[in-house]
């Protein structure tokens, strides 16, 4: 069967993934009979209220990718000011540069063919790191992140705890 | 499978040669990460391939690595990368697997381990130059680490070196022609060169490459689609010889993409067909539209013709139907003759049923009417399953036209009696995560 670009593509990062893993990150197709459908976990980047914690992610690519980007959601529920209530991950780079009705994305940091599902889920990781509080996907946890941030690290924290069972 | 064939510039990285990694990913294009196909230089000096950059133009007109405005007509070809690339794709398998063969993979003790099965395969590789170089025997300075080819060319090139004879002429610096000293400035003007003794014919793809073979097909102009009106547009895929079947926005898509087909093959030094390029395009279309996740963009989602797919797939819902069907009559005949068995198949189903999550996404069960599905939940597993195959084969009967996917699946599903769980919250526990174990690793050699 001849394989579309985007199964191409995948197959190629995914190769590029097993052979030389970031650290902190494991992504790959869920089956076989789907390669625009990948799972993913992100460690909590040390230093930050994430560590230690594991967050499984999916990606959805589109059937033109690389041209557009893929969608990307956490499996379980993430406290972030950048991060829908959804698990909707809200970042500049999964945003294709056409349309931005907020104005506030530089077009460099936005979606482009050479982005790749290892460069999403760097800047993914960095984003927890450092949230973006100017155009927040959950208003709330940027608000708590602004204006009383020792509460919204213990807010973190224990969700960590509770998700890793202790 | 499909994957053999996949190979990235990473693949060194647990070899010998990991210095390679750069280089290979040098040769690759950034957009398909594949190696160069008829690379296209950009305005802005990029190099992508052909039809990479050509489809990320017409989709957004800049160049994908530094977001400069180019046109495709601006693009120009990068001969030299094709033929870098063409002589690494020769290489490469057999540097790989030399380097593979030696590599003690990616240790941190790799140096000590290479000085030791260097001597250990020192005879080896001896007679193995040996055959390469034609000759029977190895001249005594052998043992060096180059190989046995390079210093037979070394000698090869010693060969034609001649010493100046003593006869108080010199010779030409380009066709070696001896004569008087004064004589040479002259005669460069007017010499043709080195003498016809063409050692090393110039390779058959170097020439392809200097000349390009017949430039006889015309690329093809953008078409400002908003201007052609329906009939025109169809007239256009007709003279060409593609399909006029569809709506409006797929008509679109399928000439832009044959354009960008078109014209990325006028740049390939051997020009496909065009009854491939058309077999190109109708699979291009068949991965568009089926296959793979159902995410997109709003605009696929407009795109999407739900006629269409219902019928298309009309036929796998009547066999998730009748395989429903018969799973019921094997659990009915397999309940009757045991009578202590269904009950003692029911405990173990107890907890399946006390965490029956609502199934994955809660829209596809509530068209199944509320009476039913609260039913459902509390009785046991055998009637239950009868219950649910009932809705879905009353739904399928009564309206047939809807697409009936989430109904009949939660029927398949139920139907087993253990609803597969959705990789929800609870499902998943990060701490028990096993990378191996994980679903992630289908590929793994």
């Amino acid at each position: 069967m001849a394989q579309s670009t985007a199964q191409r593509r995948l197959l190629q990062e995914y190769r590029a993934l097993t052979n030389n893993p970031p650290e902190g990150i494991t992504a790959g197709p869920v089956s076989e009979d789907d390669i625009l459908h990948w799972e993913c976990l992100i460690q909590g980047p040390e230093d930050t209220p994430f560590e230690g914690g594991v967050f499984p992610a999916e990606l959805k690519f589109p059937k033109d990718y690389p041209l557009a980007p893929p969608s990307m959601k956490f499996l379980v529920d993430l406290w972030h000011p950048n991060v829908y209530p959804s698990g909707l991950v809200c970042i500049s780079i999964l945003h294709p540069p056409g349309d931005d009705p907020n104005h506030y994305e530089l077009a460099a940091e936005r979606w482009s063919p050479i982005q790749s599902v290892e460069k999403i889920l760097i800047s993914v990781m960095s984003m927890l790191a450092e949230p973006n509080d100017e155009s927040p996907a959950n208003v709330e946890a940027a608000k708590m992140w602004r204006d009383h941030r020792d509460e919204y690290e213990r807010k973190v924290r224990d969700s960590v705890l509770k998700m890793l069972g202790l | 499978m499909v994957e053999h064939d996949v190979t990235d510039s990473t693949d060194w990285l647990s070899t010998p040669l990991s210095a390679l990694t750069p280089l290979e990913s040098a040769l690759r294009c950034q957009v398909c990460k594949d190696f160069y196909t008829t690379p296209m230089l950009t305005s802005c000096s990029h190099t992508f391939c052909s039809l990479c950059i050509r489809r990320a133009l017409a989709s957004d007109m800049k160049c994908p690595l530094c977001r400069a405005n180019d046109q495709e007509m601006k693009l120009r070809s990068n001969w030299s990368m094709e033929e870098a690339v063409e002589a690494w794709k020769g290489a490469r398998s057999r540097t790989l697997e030399m380097a593979r063969s030696r590599g003690a993979p990616g240790s941190p003790k790799r140096k000590a381990n290479e000085v030791e099965l260097e001597e250990q395969t020192g005879s080896k590789r001896l007679r193995s130059s040996a055959r390469l170089s034609g000759k029977a025997t190895m001249p005594s300075y052998a043992p060096k680490p180059i190989g046995g080819d390079d210093i037979v060319q070394i000698s090869d090139g010693e060969e034609e070196f001649e010493p100046e004879p003593d006869d108080g002429l010199v010779s030409c610096p380009s066709c070696r022609k001896r004569m008087k000293e004064w004589q040479v400035f002259t005669h460069l003007n007017t010499c043709t060169g080195p003498s016809p003794k063409p050692k090393t014919p110039p390779k058959p793809q170097l020439g392809a490459f200097g000349q390009p073979q017949q430039k006889a097909k015309d690329r093809l102009p953008a078409v400002n689609y908003s201007m052609l009106k329906d009939n025109a547009l169809r007239k256009r895929l007709a003279d060409l010889g593609l399909s006029t079947q569809g709506p409006r926005t797929i008509l679109e898509s399928r000439h832009r993409e044959f354009l960008t087909l078109w014209n990325a093959n006028c740049d390939a030094v051997y020009p496909k067909r065009k009854a491939q390029l058309i077999s190109d395009l109708e699979s291009w279309e068949r991965a568009q539209r089926t296959g793979g996740a159902n995410r997109g963009t709003m605009v696929k989602d407009k795109e999407f013709d739900g006629v269409a797919w219902a019928q298309k797939h009309g036929d796998s819902f009547k066999d998730l139907v009748a395989e429903a069907l018969r799973n019921r009559a094997v659990a009915k005949s397999k309940s009757i003759p045991e009578d202590g068995g269904p009950a003692a198949e029911h405990e173990p189903r107890k907890p399946a049923e006390e965490s029956l999550p609502f199934p994955s996404n809660p829209a596809a069960v509530v068209p199944i009417t509320a009476g039913d599905g609260v039913a459902m939940l509390s009785r046991p597993a055998n009637e239950q399953e009868d219950q649910a195959i009932h809705v879905a084969v009353r739904v399928t009967e009564s309206s047939s036209d809807i697409p009936l996917a989430g109904r009949t699946y939660h029927a398949q599903n139920a139907s087993h009696g253990e609803p597969r769980p959705r990789q929800d919250c609870d499902n998943v526990v990060p701490a028990q995560f096993d990378p191996g174990a994980h679903g992630t690793g289908f590929l793994r050699d």
